[in-house]
């Protein structure tokens, strides 16, 4: 008995200082690049250096663990990441969109992180509904999340009111394609200014656009295993938008950076893209040599039955392989994570809306910029169907939905196509 | 004494054994990095291997056999007629008759001839395969992407091989100003394929370009390079070429300052001059060079990506997809391994027959 008292006394001397012994953790993120983030959270600007504030932070505030973040650009991010985990050497924790979460979480490459998140400080009774179904799978909470994120309908107000299209300060809001046709005609008549602006050529924002009109007559991709895209709801969608090309009311061959560029040069009334962008936009219509002056953020419209606008969100992940080898490095990449979590208001500033009720109650939330021209988009978020094959299906409807816009393929044709290669996916 | 002179032996290497010596590191890296991971792509290519799936458990990976080989190349129902790709095939047709005709007027060897009416046979029959009624391919992508790739190469190797050799032939003097082109015209090559791409982006940029803001400046009105199915492919081309220019310049300068100079002393007595010395003397004298310059290019740019996957991302639908990047999606973004690896051998397949025709060509000439 003596004994092993002694040997227990001995194993907790020797352990503690183990505890105690600084860990690296390696972490993965897209958001882009800023160099010189410095760790001050509550000034940086726009995305890239708002993310990169808070890991610095956490690197510097969280005893005995730096944190080193990896170089990984946005394109290849998830190759990149997929390529570490074949390599045997995963990050130690790495942000992941909820849409993704199926297919690594599926072959068990997450760590179940649910029974140590209140140890780690992380209480999930303070998430949202919608969060929480984001980050469990299979009944497992494998990643903590950071934001969701939607289609925003960004307006230059000026080009607006120039076309008669405000009232008591506020975009009006088409509430049919027909009337979104109409809107388009009439900036075109008063300003010569295109209506939309939008990347319908590479990235997919034209396919969010479209999977939004879908949502909103009810109808979706697929159901289950069966391909459901050659539908008169999905036909409607396309419709609608084309319609705006075909009238000379929007440039279909204008990329991501372009399209950015047109609305920020004020050649475009509104644009589609994301709310990771509402900070940056902020910024810029305050730049007198920017074509945008007077900047708004409007929820995504409704032109059919019911509001729909897409979303996603971006949650904190760790291998599963951390938890099973390596126990200390796994606490120190959940400390990061709760570090980040903690963080959720600065991030908040990004445009993107916060995942924790606390959060979306406080009033420093609510007095973000913009922020509450476009408070309903959280009731109107839709999801992506969550599959193993996402990002292939995504693809697959964004090079049809090309072949139309830039091609000008039937779209009876083309959505037949869609159909029969998204089954061909969801066989496999 | 005795056993010094056996110890002096032992430490002395037979010249076989000193050739092998020598080798071994060659030999140990060639094999560690290139044999063993082509044959285990091989290997790879003949399963059923998701990439994520394996990486967590081994035993993931299932045999298939060919059956990756038979879902890339074959489809449902698909039949041959003789003319489903009718500009094309009649122009294999045309190139075949073309190769025939010369052989028989005595214009072209039969070694040169040989391999270019198999190429032009190959593309007549493989362009017949088509699905048929109710028909389609298992994999929609794979052939329109091999055909993208094929356009590339055949616009950016000989694109790329006449640029070099004028430009060789308009540097090759001894000035000062013509060292300094010399350089500037090879920077380009020195530059990583992110750079290059970058560059050009911002070239063929619709709202902030050089090239739009010069056909605005003539009251066109601008193009959007990048993102129409019609230019796309075109504008990768056009960077490709002054990205690859370098070194095809500098072989050709070498080729050229080959060339007897007492040849186009005799042919100016003769009165020629500028183009007609360029056309009767120094192409003739290039041909080897040139042989060596479209082989290498051809091998090159059907490994064709970055330009590609930066500047296009594949689209707009699929206009600039190429093998490499169909390749690289298959397996890190599918996380089919098996698939792209299978890709991977075919690929390697296409260029061995390029390797093969420079073989035989460059065996004709030593002759």
């Amino acid at each position: 008995m003596k004994h092993l008292a002694l040997g227990l006394a001995l194993a907790a001397g020797l352990a503690s200082p183990a505890a105690a012994e600084p860990v690296t953790v390696n972490l993965a993120r897209f958001f882009g690049a800023c160099e010189n983030a410095g760790t001050d959270t509550k000034t940086s600007v726009g995305e890239a250096c708002i993310i990169q504030s808070i890991i610095n932070a956490a690197s510097k505030e969280i005893p005995d663990v730096t944190v080193k973040t990896l170089p990984t650009d946005w394109g290849n991010y998830y190759d990149h990441v997929k390529a570490m985990f074949a390599a045997g050497n995963p990050p130690d924790i790495f942000v992941i969109h909820r849409s993704s979460i199926p297919e690594f979480a599926s072959l068990g490459a997450l760590a179940d992180i649910g029974p140590d998140l209140k140890a780690a400080g992380i209480d999930t009774s303070d998430w949202t509904e919608g969060a929480k179904k984001a980050v469990t799978y299979d009944g497992k909470i494998v990643a903590v999340p950071m934001d969701f994120h939607a289609n925003l309908w960004h307006v230059n107000m000026d080009i607006m009111k120039k076309a008669g299209l405000v009232k008591d300060g506020k975009p009006i809001l088409p509430h049919s394609p027909e009337e979104l046709l109409a809107q388009a005609k009439k900036v075109k008549e008063a300003t010569g200014k295109d209506y939309l602006a939008a990347d319908f050529s590479q990235f997919p924002i034209g396919v969010r656009l479209v999977l939004s009109l879908i949502w909103q007559q009810g109808s979706n991709i697929f159901d289950g295993d069966t391909a459901t895209i050659d539908t008169p709801e999905a036909l409607n969608a396309v419709k609608a938008i084309t319609q705006l090309f075909d009238g000379g009311y929007a440039n279909p061959k204008l990329n991501y950076a372009d399209s950015q560029q047109e609305f920020l040069n004020g050649n475009a009334a509104v644009l589609v893209n994301g709310t990771w962008v509402v900070n940056e936009y902020t910024k810029q219509a305050e730049n007198p040599d920017t074509g945008l002056k007077d900047y708004y953020v409007s929820d995504f419209p409704q032109l059919f039955g019911q509001p729909a606008t897409w979303a996603d969100n971006h949650t904190w992940a760790i291998p599963s392989t951390l938890k099973d080898q390596h126990p200390e490095k796994y606490k120190a990449a959940l400390k990061v994570a709760a570090f980040i979590y903690n963080h959720d208001a600065d991030w908040a500033r990004t445009g993107h809306m916060a995942v924790r009720k606390s959060v979306l109650e406080s009033k420093a939330y609510r007095d973000l910029p913009h922020r509450a021209e476009y408070v309903g988009t959280e009731k109107i978020a839709h999801d992506t169907p969550a599959s193993p094959e996402y990002s292939k299906i995504q693809d697959a409807l964004n090079r049809n939905l090309q072949s139309i816009w830039l091609t000008g393929k039937d779209p009876k044709k083309a959505l037949a196509e869609a159909q029969n290669e998204v089954q061909d996916i969801l066989d496999q | 004494m005795a056993r010094q002179t056996t110890g002096k032996r032992k430490r002395t290497l037979s010249q076989q054994q000193a050739a092998w010596a020598l080798l071994a590191p060659f030999l140990a890296t060639y094999c560690a990095f290139l044999v063993y991971p082509f044959f285990k792509g091989v290997w790879i290519s003949l399963h059923d291997w998701n990439l994520l799936a394996v990486a967590m458990n081994p035993a993931a990976a299932k045999w298939v056999g060919l059956h990756n080989y038979v879902h890339m190349l074959w489809g449902r129902n698909i039949t041959w007629g003789p003319l489903s790709h009718p500009l094309v095939q009649l122009l294999a047709l045309a190139v075949l008759a073309g190769a025939f005709g010369l052989h028989r007027a005595g214009r072209l060897s039969g070694r040169s001839a040989i391999p270019i009416a198999i190429a032009a046979l190959l593309i007549f029959l493989l362009l017949g395969f088509t699905p048929g009624e109710g028909g389609r391919w298992f994999d929609r992508r794979f052939w329109p992407t091999v055909g993208n790739t094929v356009l590339f190469v055949t616009l950016a190797a000989p694109g790329t091989t006449i640029a070099a050799l004028l430009l060789a032939a308009a540097l090759n003097r001894e000035t000062r100003m013509m060292a300094v082109f010399r350089t500037l015209f090879f920077l380009s090559q020195v530059l990583s394929v992110t750079v290059v791409t970058l560059i050009w982006q911002i070239m063929f940029s619709p709202t902030q370009g050089l090239i739009d803001n010069v056909i605005r400046v003539f009251g066109g009105s601008p193009v959007s390079w990048l993102t129409d199915p019609h230019f796309a492919m075109l504008a990768i081309v056009v960077t490709t070429i002054w990205w690859s220019l370098g070194i095809a310049m500098i072989l050709f300068l070498a080729g050229i300052q080959d060339i007897n100079r007492e040849i186009y002393e005799a042919a100016a007595l003769d009165n020629a001059r500028g183009w007609k010395s360029f056309w009767f003397i120094t192409l003739p004298n290039l041909k080897r060079t040139i042989t060596l310059v479209v082989v290498l290019q051809i091998i090159l740019h059907f490994q064709v990506f970055g330009q590609s996957h930066l500047m296009t991302q594949g689209g707009p639908d699929d206009r600039t997809q190429v093998l490499v990047r169909y390749i690289y999606q298959s397996a890190f973004r599918d996380s089919e391994i098996g698939r792209a690896s299978a890709m991977a051998v075919f690929l390697f397949a296409i260029m061995s027959v390029f390797a093969v025709i420079q073989f035989l060509i460059g065996r004709e000439k030593s002759e």
